[in-house]
Order: C-alpha cells, then structure tokens, then sequence
C-alpha cells in the first residue's frame, strides 16, 4: 500500500489521461459538474413545495382588531396568506389553488370587545390530510397569539424562551447543508463512479492492469481526476448558497476543508462503485436512488437525536450524517453530536481511505480473467 | 526500421534469464466451480520463438493466457515467465509482457499519441527516451502522420497497428497477440504478419491466438491445439500435418456414388465426401492408397481427374477436435 516514486508517475499518468479523455467529451463533463446544483434545486423544490398552506382571507371587518388576527396568523409560519372577497376565495378553493379560506366576519371588532364570542370561519380542501392539519394547529395558534397581543391580561400563560444559539436560522438555511453535503455525494459518486466503470464498457481496464503498475496508484490516479471535476461541480454549488440563497458560512476555512474532504470521500466511494458494478447506468441509477432515502435519514431537519433510537443507529451507519454534521459547523457554527467535529472528520477520513482500498480489493486483476 | 528498433532498443534484460523457456507451463489446472477450463496442461515456449495456440470457443486458450499475464490463478500447477514464477513476480513479468488483447483496449476519445504516451507512463519508461520510442513506433506502424487524430476515426486495421504499437513499446520480451488480425483489410493483415515476423528477428518471443488457420501456419514456427483445456498436440506445422494428417485424395468420376461404399472399405480410408461428381477422401496413410481408388474408380466409370495432397490445417483441426476451428 505505500507510494514510491513510480506510483506517483502511475497516479499523475492516470489523473491526465482521464482529464484528457474528459476534456474530450465536454457536454458529458459539464452536465456532471451542474449536477449537485441540479440536485441541490431538486432537493430544495422537494422541500419548500412541502412547507406553508395557502389561504385566502376573507376580511368583512377591517377594524384594527381585525387586523391584528390577520398579523397573528401571518406570524404562524404556516400560512401563505392573501385577501380575497368571499367570491374570489370561493372560485381559489374550488380551482384548487389554496387550501383553506379563513373568514372574519363583519362584526368581529365589536364582539371582542364586548366580549363575545367569535365565529371565524374556516373552509378546508381536506384532499391532503397534512395540509389539512397545519391549518387545524396553527389556526388556534394564531387565535393564542392574537390574544396574547390583544389582550395580554386574558392570557395568564405566557413561554420563557432560552435559546441555545444567538440567533434563530431559517428553514432553507438549515436545509442548504444537507442538500448541499448530498449534492456532493451524487457529484462525486456518479463522476468517478461514471470514470471507473467505463474502463469495463470499454475493455480498457485490459490495458491497466496489464501494466506493471499498482492497482492502488491507477484507482488514486483515476479518483483524483473525478476528485477536480467534482471540485468544480462543488464550486458552483457553493457560489449558488452564497449568491442566490444567501447563506453566509461562519467558518470558511472548515467549509473549504470540510467540502474538499466530502468530496474525496464519495469520490473514493464512486469509484468503488464504479469498479464493483463495471456499468455506467446502474451506478448512476444507485448513485442517485441512494440519495433521498440518506437524506431524509441523516437529519435534514434537525439533530439525528431527534429521531427514534434504530433510525439513529441506521444513520450512523452512513458518511452522510458525519458530513452534515461537520458542514452545519462549518456553515452555522451549530454542533449536532457530542462526538466533537474532530471525530466526525477522522471518521469521513476513514470511510474516504476504506473506499479506496475496497476498490483495490475489487479491481483485482482476477475480476477480467472471464 | 527494424534495424532501427533493434539498435535502440530502451532496455537491457537481465541475464540470467537467457537460455529458460520464455513460458513453461507444468500441470496447470485452472477451475471455475465445476468447468475445468485447463486441465493438467504442460508446455513449454522457446525465447525467440512464434508459438500458436488454438482452439475451439471454449478450449482454454483465453483461460491458459490469463494464467500466463497473471489476470488469473491457477487452481494447481505452475507457470513461468522467462524463468519467473507467476504468482511470485506477477509485476516483473507483466513489465516483460506486451499484449494485443483482441478488443485492443485503445482509448478511443485520446489521440494515438496520448495513448502511447499514457501506456509509456504505466510502465514507467523514462521522460527522456519515450517521445523517442513513441515517435519510433508510430513510424514503425506507419501511423506517424495520424499521431493527432482521435483513435475513433481510425479504421479496424489502423487500431491493430496502433495496438500492436503500444505493445511494442516498453520493448517487451514476450508479446500475447489475441487475434491480431482480427476485423483487418488484407492489405493491413500482410503488413501486420511482417511486423510479427520481424519481432522474432529481435530475439522476442510472440504468443498467437487465431482463428485463421491460415495465419498460423504463416506465422508459427510451433501450434499448440487445446480442446475441453487440455493439450491434443503440439508440433510445427510440417509435423502436425505429417503426424495427424495423412493424404487428401480429390477425384472426379462419373458415377461417384457407385464406388463411395467400395472406398470407404478400403483399409487407412478415414472419410470419403461426395460433392456432386466429386470426392474427396481421407486417408490416414501416405499416397500409396491412391492406385487403389483409381482401380475402384475406374471400374465403375471414367475418372476424369484425380490429385493428390496434403490436409491442410484446419482438417488436422477438425480431426483432432471433431470441431472446425470457427464453430
């Protein structure tokens, strides 16, 4: 396993030729380098198409209590609000358009503050039981907070709230590091996967392990090249965070080291991949199957704590979780396990370095003798 | 341009390899579960010398050159390459080793020259010699003028060349060729039979599998036929023809199937064949049979031609295998 001086000259042969041999198909090289972006879009789609219901509002009364129950409600990030005329809310929810339509009714400044009750209506499309239920919980959120703004008398009980960290993040932001750490593992899987396993569609394999070189030196050579056109496809990646979803990382050096060492890690595993199955589609075809379900697994919405002792376990299992968690330090200085980042890097570390020497085990030159 | 190769040729071989077979095989046995691909297979190649080895689809020889390259283990048995065990100087012999696989293995998408220089660094020639020896190669094959153009413009036989090129280059001293006619214009095929012919001039030791009977009588001082993984014979082509052949006698008459049970009964007849008004048969002795079929023939009709001759290689395959060569 050591590397002399021969190898060295082996690993630079086998990183400019498959350099080269990319440079020589240029659609193929720049569809791989926009794919994590393509994937980091997928995945944010995926989850911002999930997230606030749509509701029209019917306002009989404009009064400045009114008003206040339309603000309570704005504020209980559950609702994508509109005004709309009884008619106009009407023809929304019979086109599908919104979820629900939420009337305050003409008389509704009078009756608080005679202190009578209130009926605010509420229409429901029920097709989608999930949208259905954020407006059963947050309606009577809101009606909490209205009061609670209202009339601070008449709410007695009132949340003391300590927060862990200075700042409260956004949905999207917490949900980029995720994204982001799957969009390198697709990159960098299906790059040096794709590398690998075309040595086999082509027979060229032949030609490598026929030489006098070591297996290790031709896989580092080979891992390195998709290790820099992935680099590139994390660049653009990253620039898309920075520029478009304006997420700012708090530690840059680590996001660089950290992206550099996740990158080499699901390079490493690309090219195991590659080696194992000898075929461009059904690596891709795991490379990207493999994404979502590690995803939702490794904590996209929160710590992995959170979630039930065997999913935990599950997760632990996959270098996904570890990079999440070194990245969301990197990005928003949030720690999201006790094991302490160190830790969590020498294990990406280790899993990168096991990649590369299954491959090595895989690639045996016995494997083309049938 | 030979003279040119052997004068510059990039490195010197140890000496303590002279005078071992270039590859000995002794009870070699290779087994993939149940299917016994070679079985107790003992040869020896000479340095310097063309050796064949054929076969049916299935008889071993791809199996018997993996073992040799080292891409596989033998399951019992010993090779040895110029004098080195297989299993325990893999990396030694495959520096030694040049092969033309028959998918040629080229990377299509590089120039020819990216694909002499990338097979120079693999195996480590020096920076200083090997634009050299690309450059000689490629005059060699006379692909100089096309050094860069992608390999996927090129034809079949220009992908033989360059193949056999890149073989060439770290100056090996044995050199596999899988089919290495494979697919090419006979204008290429002649060209490529001289380039093989001239390695044995350069003291190198070339390992043929083919399909054309044809190109191993042309080019093979010694053929090795396999079948089910074991050895059926082994001998120079003259020998084989000699030993396993016997006399081809073709005649036409008259009335052929009037005396074809009347030949057959003749004692050293091994195969008598009716086509039309003519015969062919085959005998296992020399042509001292013959009077005998002319009396035969003659007795029931004219005989209006008759020769004689010697089987050719691929009757010899056929007997000694029940399987014509590209069944």
């Amino acid at each position: 396993m050591h590397i002399t001086g021969s190898s060295l000259r082996v690993i630079w042969a086998c990183l400019k030729k498959d350099l080269k041999s990319a440079r020589s198909e240029p659609l193929y090289t720049l569809v791989s380098i926009i794919l994590p972006l393509n994937v980091l879009v997928l995945m944010s789609l995926l989850v911002i198409s999930g997230g606030l219901a749509p509701t029209a509002v019917v306002m009989q009364d404009t009064g400045p209590l009114a008003q206040q129950f339309y603000t309570a409600m704005s504020q209980a990030h559950s609702f994508v609000l509109q005004q709309a005329t009884a008619d106009q809310a009407d023809t929304l929810i019979q086109q599908g358009k919104i979820v629900a339509v939420v009337t305050i009714p003409a008389d509704f400044d009078a009756r608080i503050r005679q202190n009578q009750s209130v009926a605010v209506g509420v229409k429901i499309n029920n097709l989608n039981t999930d949208f259905t239920n954020d407006i059963r919980r947050a309606l009577p959120l809101s009606i909490t907070g209205f009061y609670a703004k209202a009339e601070p008398s008449v709410v007695t009980i009132t949340p003391q709230e300590r927060d862990a960290y200075p700042q409260d993040l956004g949905y999207i932001p917490f949900l980029a590091v995720p994204i982001l750490v799957i969009g390198l593992m697709v990159g960098g899987m299906v790059q040096a996967g794709t590398a690998a396993a075309v040595e086999w569609e082509r027979e060229t394999m032949k030609e490598l392990l026929l030489s006098p070189a070591s297996r290790l030196a031709i896989l580092l050579g080979k891992t390195g090249a998709a290790f820099l056109i992935g680099l590139a496809g994390a660049a653009v990646v990253l620039a898309f965070l920075i520029a478009v979803m304006g997420i700012w990382p708090v530690h840059w050096g680590e996001l660089i080291g950290f992206t550099l060492l996740i990158l080499a890690l699901f390079t490493a595993w690309g090219t195991l991949l590659g080696t194992w199955l000898k075929r461009r589609t059904p690596l891709a075809t795991l490379a990207i199957g493999l994404c979502v379900p590690l995803f939702f697994l490794s904590g996209p919405f929160g710590p992995i704590s959170f979630f039930a002792p065997i999913e935990q376990l599950v997760a632990r299992v996959f270098p996904v979780y570890y990079a999440i968690v070194v990245l969301q330090h990197a990005v928003h200085d949030f720690t999201l396990n006790t094991s302490g980042i160190g830790i969590n890097v020498l294990i990406l570390a280790a899993y990168a370095l096991g990649g590369l020497v299954l491959a090595t085990i895989v690639v045996r030159r016995s494997t083309l003798a049938h | 341009m030979r003279e040119e190769m052997r004068q510059e040729a990039p490195q010197s071989y140890p000496t303590e390899t002279a005078g071992v077979p270039a590859i000995e095989l002794r009870a070699l046995c290779k087994a993939f579960g149940i299917l016994q691909a070679v079985d107790h297979l003992t040869l020896s190649v000479e340095q310097g010398e063309i050796f064949g080895l054929l076969g049916p689809n299935g008889s071993g020889k791809t199996t018997t050159i993996n073992l040799i390259s080292g891409l596989a283990t033998p399951t019992s048995g010993e090779v040895q390459v110029m004098g080195y065990d297989v299993r325990r100087h893999a990396r030694r012999i495959r520096q030694m080793l040049g092969a033309v696989p028959q998918e040629t293995a080229l990377y299509e998408e590089l120039s020819a020259w990216d694909n002499l220089d990338f097979h120079a660094d693999l195996f480590g020639m020096a920076r200083q010699e090997k634009k050299a020896r690309i450059t000689q190669m490629l005059d060699l094959v006379q692909l100089q003028e096309r050094k860069r153009s992608r390999v996927s413009t090129f034809s079949g036989g220009m992908k033989r060349r360059l193949a056999l090129a890149r073989a060439l280059l770290h100056d090996p001293r044995l050199l596999y060729l899988d089919e290495p006619t494979l697919g090419v214009d006979v204008q290429s095929r002649r060209a490529i039979w001289d380039y093989i012919l001239s390695l044995r001039d350069q003291g190198k030791t070339v390992l043929i599998t083919t399909n054309y009977l044809e190109e191993a009588q042309a080019l093979c001082e010694r053929i090795a036929i396999l079948d089910h993984g074991k050895l059926i014979a082994v001998d120079t082509p003259e020998h084989l023809k000699q030993t396993y052949g016997g006399s081809v006698v073709e005649l036409e008459t008259v009335q052929p199937s009037a005396v074809v049970d009347d030949i057959r009964r003749l004692p050293c007849v091994q195969e008598v064949v009716q086509e039309g008004t003519s015969l062919r048969v085959t005998t296992q002795g020399g042509s001292d049979i013959v009077p005998q079929i002319i009396t035969l023939v003659t007795r029931h009709g004219e005989l209006r031609q008759i020769a004689v001759r010697e089987p050719n290689l691929d009757e010899i395959f056929l007997r000694l295998t029940g399987t014509a060569l590209r069944d």
